[in-house]
């Protein structure tokens, strides 16, 4: 279930257009931009690409995780429209009252937790549900890459930074454990 | 009049009476955060990182020597096995002499991303144990483990069999490939990779998602329905939210650990099949010579049957036994079943096998 090709195809040449105008104002512009190479403004053109580009991206994935969506909705509304029609051919016509509503009430959980537990059971939504979830990283992904540009041109960590001091963190604490295990041990 | 709806008396009598519960249930249940769980006692006597060890306060004159050591889930809190007096494990346990220790994993953040079955089992168990054994002066301890941390028993027990007498495993995640369950079904699809990478730590609301859709009319309705219509019963209001409070609250799984739990156990089957590496040993379940017991649920939604009972004859162990009791995942360790039967079986088979 991915994106038909025409919409593939526009997208592809709003991207084009997208990134040649950013590319060609970029050069175009003023070279004694230059001169402020360190400062807020060369760094501010990088970024608006970076960001033009992620934001580009993230439109394209948002969707393919509509597609999903969409799917997903259609599988719970397919079930419960089945299990309505199911419920309403056992219950036809039960008076109101007391005892049979309570009866009713029970079928009726019966018949829509079977209906929904075998959906959940099933491959065809995990398949979906598992495609929904990675449409979601994607965005997330996406929407990342955009923070760490901008922390990184106001010189804060980035995300990927901070997972570099986690992991080398993490490191370091395996070996101080590992080292004092050998000096209890008497090892060292 | 051709087009008149009739409407039972004693049915609008019904729903006005749900209505008038609905208004008074403010004043009537405490939230979740005013209840008071009525924690058994305990005292935190090692700790590192976010992780805790807690041994509780005896409560029996004569005790067992050899102390048991929980390894409880990585999903929700421990207060699951100490969820109501009546209804305690922990108690019930301490009332019948057990010497009890609990490992409480705590909530993980992204420092701790990159932990893995390797940091949990070598590093936290084996601390936590080997502290056990020297405190009780006891070469070795019995080790129960819940639900996913009966996945960390397993794995802890094959690695260092010489350091445990018995092994307790009470609905372990074992065997993924026979697991029927809806999370089995959705972590086989799962682009785990893409998770750990963009997110870190298994976010605890994806997690709450899955629970959500185990039984979704029951649990999302019924469930709610009951809580009103049952307004005026202290003791119903009460066990119901001190189960929602414990339901509710999730910590995150940490990236790594989630990320080889998924691939190893529910995607590849590496467990019991004797392929999975953990801190690059081979984690084979012919390790397993001691005493063992597994405890099953017929009726567990959330771990099946299926998926945990493989391990019974996976072990070398000559001494073993299955248990399974004609109820669900919680039900087994918090509900008045589980403290007529489950326990003082489970209490009689370690009390024999422990020393005195």
């Amino acid at each position: 279930m991915s994106l038909p090709q025409d919409v593939k195809k526009s997208l592809a040449e709003y991207k084009h257009t997208s990134l040649f105008w950013t590319d060609l104002l970029y050069l175009m512009s003023n070279r004694q931009q230059t001169i402020t190479a360190t400062g807020p403004f060369r760094k501010l053109a990088v970024n608006a690409k970076k960001i033009s580009t992620e934001t580009i991206e993230m439109n394209e994935d948002m969707t393919e995780f509509n597609t999903r969506l969409s799917e997903y909705y259609k599988q719970l509304n397919d079930t419960w429209n089945e299990a309505q029609k199911e419920y309403t051919r056992k219950v036809p016509e039960l008076p109101n009252d007391t005892e049979n509503m309570e009866a009713s009430k029970r079928i009726w959980i019966d018949i829509f937790e079977n209906y929904f537990t075998r959906l959940f059971d099933s491959a065809n939504f995990s398949e979906n549900f598992g495609k929904l979830v990675t449409g979601e990283l994607e965005i997330a992904k996406h929407w990342n890459n955009m923070t760490s540009t901008l922390l990184e041109s106001a010189n804060m960590p980035t995300k990927k930074d901070m997972d570099e001091v986690y992991k080398e963190l993490h490191s370091l604490r395996k070996r101080v454990a590992k080292l004092e295990k050998i000096s209890n041990k008497g090892g060292i | 009049m051709a087009n008149e709806i009739r409407v039972d008396a004693k049915l609008l009598a019904e729903f006005i009476k749900l209505n008038k519960n609905i208004m008074e249930a403010p004043s009537l249940a405490q939230s979740l955060e005013e209840i008071d769980l009525e924690i058994t006692p305990y005292e935190v006597v090692y700790s590192e990182g976010k992780v805790r060890l807690l041994h509780f306060s005896p409560l029996a004159t004569k005790q067992v020597k050899t102390p048991l050591v929980i390894a409880y889930a990585l999903i929700n809190r421990f207060h699951i096995l100490d969820i109501h007096p009546k209804k305690s494990w922990v108690r019930s346990l301490l009332n019948q002499g057990i010497d009890l220790y609990l490992i409480d994993w705590g909530t993980p953040t992204q420092i701790n991303r990159h932990e893995g079955f390797d940091d949990y089992v070598n590093g936290y168990m084996d601390n936590c144990i080997d502290f056990v054994r020297k405190e009780s002066m006891s070469d070795k301890v019995s080790l129960q483990g819940y639900c996913t941390g009966g996945t960390l028993a397993t794995v802890y027990a094959s690695l260092y069999p010489e350091k445990i007498k018995n092994l307790i495993l009470t609905a372990p995640v074992i065997d993924g490939r026979r697991d029927s369950t809806v999370v089995s079904n959705l972590a086989k699809h799962m682009d785990v990779d893409k998770l750990v990478e963009t997110v870190g730590n298994m976010p605890p609301e994806l997690m709450y998602y899955v629970f959500s859709i185990l039984k979704p009319f029951e649990q999302g309705f019924e469930k709610y329905l009951n809580f009103f219509k049952n307004i005026h019963d202290k003791d119903y209001v009460e066990n119901f939210i001190r189960v929602e409070k414990w339901v509710s609250d999730t910590p995150p799984i940490p990236g790594e650990l989630f990320r080889q739990w998924i691939k190893d156990v529910y995607q590849e089957n590496l467990l019991i099949n004797n392929r999975m590496y953990v801190g690059g040993k081979i984690v084979s379940l012919k390790n397993i010579t001691m005493p063992l017991l597994t405890q099953v649920a017929v009726g567990d939604h959330l771990v099946s049957p299926e998926c945990s009972m493989p391990i019974h004859y996976a072990v070398s162990s000559e001494d073993k036994t299955l248990k399974i009791y004609p109820t669900g995942h919680v039900g087994m360790i918090a509900s008045s079943f589980s403290q007529k039967k489950v326990l003082p079986e489970f209490a009689q088979w370690l009390t024999e096998r422990s020393d005195k």
